[in-house]
């Protein structure tokens, strides 16, 4: 990578990372990525003082990963933030700035969607760091139930760089990216998951759920139901997969976007 | 003088649709002032010279080099764009500290450059407010400062007076021949003739993606005399005052307009037209409402050049 390259990479990088940080949906989905360490404090708040039903910290939180983050939250985050990558810069017209800047179009892209890509996932781990903690406060010296952190953690990482490089790219093609992206997150990867054999491996979801603890046999929360039909790819595989699929998306989001002639609507 | 800018057999489609059509022109130092009705090409030419557009035919030389995708040109040209567009959420400092880092200078730097920038289009004391909060003239003022911010020797302005009231035309007015004597290459668009008479005496007239003359202020001035014009008077007796000036050899066309007591005279020499006009009102003792050009503007003399 020369030297350009990288600078511009890193000075558009800044720009959005801080830009990211102040938007107005940023507001929104920290509220929303708050939400599961809420309920995991009221959870545990109740067990406490309260007397309630005495569950285990872990199912809960396998419940939360699954249910929550893994079929939505990331999906969600990706989306309005994958898309905006290249949409936001035409329909804000702010598009001008960056491309008379000495930066490159494809500088542009890769570093925006890094910025969002950190600043994403900075909101989804803490999150789930502390859910994590709240819901296992009493057994945090087991140390194989951090392992299990970790991969998730891992799981939801790769599942939001993966997410986010497709809708980059969906965002530089069509001018309703929201719209065929919520057919995509919603309708492909929640039904095309669930198929037997080979064709649930047309799914980013699938290989995610490769990868995470114990597969659908000892995750032990109420939602490993999630985890059915699942013929799980090999971890190796599924890592190497993902990280294709993001090379691929951004590859081609970054050569449509520097080939293609953008017109501000009035 | 050598040209700054040259473009040879300039040409953009948009699908079907022309944009810019066999453009061949040189620019040099100074203010030049790029002149068109909405939609005659001005920004689309203007995106090419910036390279932020790919020529469908010709090129653009921006110092003797290429400029697409020629990253030192980007740095020595500055854009104010047409449209009124920001990252609203960001303070004024916040937006042209932001747009600085994109260069190759420390962050000190880009503190002390936007500094500079927001004194000099008088946007210090508010640059602490949102974007959004700002009024269409500040906001015009900022879209200026982030063209100039990075001191840049050929600036490019879009519509730069489009919006702003009397007063904060004055003031970019102002901001821009401050640049031109420094020496730098400016080009303003404008669809108003009179926006760009305030600034610059060289003008570039295009009109349906078409340069149709290039040159003095005077020489479009000329255009407008050569070409008839037509005044309408609307006054008590418009039947006396036109048989008074049918006689005169400089008066071409005589023609009872549809509103009732208004007459329309083509004339040849608008100076003795004019110099006439008040005498036979007072002879007539005419009760005069209302004495108007209707082809003084820049309209007419698109009209006239492109022969309609």
């Amino acid at each position: 990578m020369s030297q350009h390259t990288w600078r511009s990479l890193r000075s558009i990088f800044g720009f959005f990372f801080y830009a990211g940080r102040k938007a107005r949906k940023t507001k929104v989905f920290f509220v929303i990525g708050i939400l599961p360490v809420l309920m995991a404090l009221i959870i545990k708040l109740n067990q406490t003082f309260f007397g309630g039903r005495t569950i285990e910290g872990m199912g809960v939180f396998s419940n939360i990963i699954m249910a929550f983050y893994l079929q939505f939250l990331i999906l969600i985050l990706a989306l309005f933030y994958g898309s905006s990558v290249c949409l936001e810069e035409i329909e804000g017209k702010t598009l001008t700035y960056l491309t008379t800047r000495p930066v490159s179009k494809s500088a542009i892209v890769l570093g925006k969607y890094a910025a969002y890509v950190v600043f994403i996932m900075a909101m989804v781990l803490a999150g789930v760091i502390f859910s994590f903690l709240i819901l296992n406060f009493e057994d945090l010296l087991d140390f194989s139930i951090w392992k299990v952190l970790a991969i998730d953690l891992g799981v939801l990482a790769l599942g939001l760089i993966s997410y986010t490089a497709f809708f980059t790219f969906l965002g530089t093609f069509f001018k309703r990216s929201i719209l065929f992206g919520m057919v995509f997150a919603f309708g492909w990867e929640n039904a095309v998951q669930y198929f037997p054999g080979a064709t649930q491996r047309f799914t980013i979801v699938h290989y995610l759920k490769s990868l995470i603890p114990g597969g659908a046999v000892t995750t032990g929360g109420k939602f490993s139901f999630l985890l059915f039909r699942l013929e799980p790819s090999p971890p190796l595989t599924a890592v190497v997969t993902l990280l294709i699929v993001t090379a691929v998306f951004l590859g081609l989001a970054c050569l449509l976007f520097s080939q293609k002639e953008y017109l501000f609507e009035e | 003088m050598t040209a700054v800018i040259e473009t040879r057999s300039l040409s953009k489609w948009y699908g079907n649709i022309l944009g810019l059509s066999d453009v061949t022109l040189e620019i040099e130092a100074g203010i030049t002032g790029l002149l068109g009705p909405n939609g005659a090409g001005k920004s689309t030419f203007m995106k090419l010279l910036t390279g932020q557009m790919k020529p469908s035919i010709g090129r653009v030389m921006i110092q003797g080099q290429e400029i697409r995708n020629n990253y030192d040109l980007y740095m020595r040209i500055g854009f104010c764009p047409e449209q009124d567009a920001f990252y609203d959420e960001m303070t004024g400092w916040e937006f042209l500290t932001s747009l600085l880092k994109l260069y190759p200078i420390s962050h000190e730097q880009a503190a002390a450059q936007a500094a500079k920038a927001l004194n000099i289009v008088e946007l210090w004391n508010d640059k602490d407010r949102l974007i959004r909060a700002y009024s269409r003239g500040m906001r015009q003022r900022l879209k200026f400062a982030q063209a100039i911010a990075h001191n840049p020797d050929i600036i490019i302005l879009d519509e730069p007076l489009n919006g702003l009231d009397p007063l904060g035309k004055r003031k970019v007015i102002r901001l821009i021949k401050d640049y031109k004597s420094e020496g730098k290459t400016i080009i303003v668009s404008s669809h108003v003739l009179p926006e760009i008479e305030a600034l610059t005496r060289t003008i570039i007239l295009i009109h349906q993606g078409k340069i149709l003359a290039q040159g003095d202020i005077h020489y479009i001035r000329d255009l407008i005399d050569t070409h008839p014009h037509i005044i309408s008077v609307k006054c008590s007796d418009p039947r006396a005052l036109a048989g008074r000036l049918v006689g005169e050899p400089y008066v071409v066309n005589i023609q009872f307009g549809p509103a009732a007591g208004t007459v329309l005279f083509e004339t040849k020499n608008r100076d003795k037209f004019f110099g006439l006009l008040p005498r036979l009102i007072v002879e007539n003792k005419l009760d005069v409402e209302e004495i108007t050009s209707p082809d003084d503007n820049l309209q007419a003399v698109f009209d006239y050049l492109v022969g309609k």
